[in-house]
Order: C-alpha cells, then sequence, then structure tokens
C-alpha cells in the first residue's frame, strides 16, 4: 500500500513539473502578453494541482490536506482575478493607449 | 447584513485555520485577521440575494477539473510542441449576464477555462475575449459556459 502511495505521489508530482516546464516554456516561446497569461494560468494551474493531488496522501492531518486545497485555491482564485486584469491592460497596451 | 458578517467571518476563521493551524497560539491573530477581512470584504463587496441550484453548481464544480486538464494540457502541447503553434487572436463575445459582479465573476472563471482569456470591454459593450487557439469556436464555447454559470447561481430566472 505503502509502495502504492509512493507511487501515486511520484507520478502525479513528476507529472505537475512536466506542466510548469511547459508553462516556462510557453512563457518564452509564446508571441504576446496574453498567451503568456494563457501559459502562466493554465498550464501551472494544472501543475499545481497535480502536485497537490500527489502530495495529499502524504499529508499527516486533515489540517495538511486542507491546507494544500487551500494553496491552490487561493492560486486558483488571485490568477483569476489577476489575469483577465492583466489582458485587459496588455490590449489596451498593443493599442497604445 | 449580521448574518452575511458571520458567515463570511466563519469562513475566513476557517481559511486561517487551515493554513495555520488549529492551535491556540496562532487563534488570536487569525480572528483579528478574519475580523478585517470581513469588515473590508463587506465594504467591496456588500451581500446580495443568491439563489444557488446545488445540482447545476455540483455539476459545475465537478466538471472544473477536467476543463483545468483540458486547459493546461492544451497550452502545454502548444509550448511544447515544436509542430504547435499559437494563433492568438481577439474575438468579440456578446455575454448574455448584465454588467456587474455576476458578469465579472463569469469573466474571472472563464479565464480559468481552455483558451479562453477575458480582456476588457469592446466600445460596443461586447468582452473582448483573447482566444490562443481555434478562435472560432471561443464565443460560443463561452456561451455555453455561461449558460451553465448562470444557472448553477441563479442568474438565469
Amino acid at each position: 500500500m505503502t509502495l502504492l502511495v509512493d507511487v501515486f505521489t511520484v507520478l502525479a508530482v513528476a507529472a505537475g513539473i512536466v506542466f510548469f516546464i511547459a508553462g516556462t516554456a510557453g512563457l518564452i516561446r509564446f508571441p504576446d502578453t496574453s498567451s503568456r497569461l494563457h501559459a502562466l494560468t493554465k498550464a501551472d494551474h494544472l501543475g499545481l494541482g497535480l502536485v497537490v493531488l500527489g502530495l495529499l496522501p502524504r499529508a499527516e492531518s486533515l489540517g495538511g490536506v486542507l491546507r494544500l486545497l487551500a494553496i491552490w485555491g487561493l492560486v486558483l482564485v488571485s490568477s483569476a482575478a489577476a489575469g483577465p486584469m492583466l489582458a485587459r491592460l496588455a490590449r489596451r497596451g498593443a493599442r497604445g493607449g | 447584513m449580521a448574518a452575511a458578517a458571520l458567515v463570511r467571518f466563519g469562513l475566513l476563521l476557517t481559511l486561517w485555520i487551515a493554513l495555520a493551524g488549529a492551535g491556540w497560539k496562532g487563534l488570536a491573530p487569525g480572528v483579528a485577521a478574519a475580523a478585517l477581512s470581513t469588515w473590508w470584504s463587506l465594504r467591496l463587496l456588500p451581500p446580495a440575494p443568491l439563489r444557488l441550484h446545488p445540482i447545476a453548481l455540483a455539476g459545475l464544480v465537478l466538471r472544473f477539473p477536467w476543463q483545468a486538464l483540458t486547459a493546461g494540457v492544451q497550452v502545454a502541447l502548444l509550448a511544447l510542441d515544436p509542430r504547435r503553434q499559437p494563433e492568438p487572436r481577439h474575438v468579440t463575445w456578446a455575454p448574455s449576464l448584465s454588467p456587474g459582479r455576476a458578469r465579472d465573476a463569469f469573466l474571472a472563471y472563464a479565464s480559468l477555462l481552455p483558451g479562453t482569456l477575458p480582456a476588457g470591454d469592446a466600445p460596443d459593450g461586447s468582452v473582448v475575449i483573447h482566444a490562443i487557439a481555434g478562435a472560432g469556436s471561443a464565443a460560443a464555447g463561452m456561451s455555453e459556459e455561461e449558460a451553465r454559470f448562470a444557472r448553477a447561481f441563479g442568474l438565469d430566472d
């Protein structure tokens, strides 16, 4: 059972890291600010979600589980609020006003 | 107002305890932080009646992990596969929700969905959406998601 949990954790965290790498690659490769925001939000959210998912079985208490979920939730909420604002500013900047 | 304040205080204090732990040591600053945040949130977002539809809301919540997976995979493929290129476009989309907090909440939610990122209002009152690929279907997808969102929060009555 412990081995299964370990394997699950390793796979989920490794997959999460792949999505963080993809987000960073998008930040470098994508041609405009708003596209880079897609990379930083969507790929990194999934990456963080998978890391959290992988760490959940290793939490020592319910508090640890809640803490991990709260971190993911806070990141989602803050980027849902900031993403559209930054995209609006980027569009205004691209129009020169 | 008092009931809304109590609910918000309870939720914020629960969040504090989830993050900082349930010990007595951290409870005093937690109560102070939750009280201050409650006061500030009531100023920024006064309470308004909310008619949640539990089944539609559960559907929206359960659908989100799949949406997050689709969004992340789509962006990761565009970023990592040299044969794929992003085709960023701005498209305008006419929302059904009136301007205000419900529309703002939906647009924040929509920024987490696959391929779309709201980017402000157009001069004609529609909303500009930044689509990273498949701009043609972005507006239709937004309308579908808006309908689901409106049903879950009772905004379509």
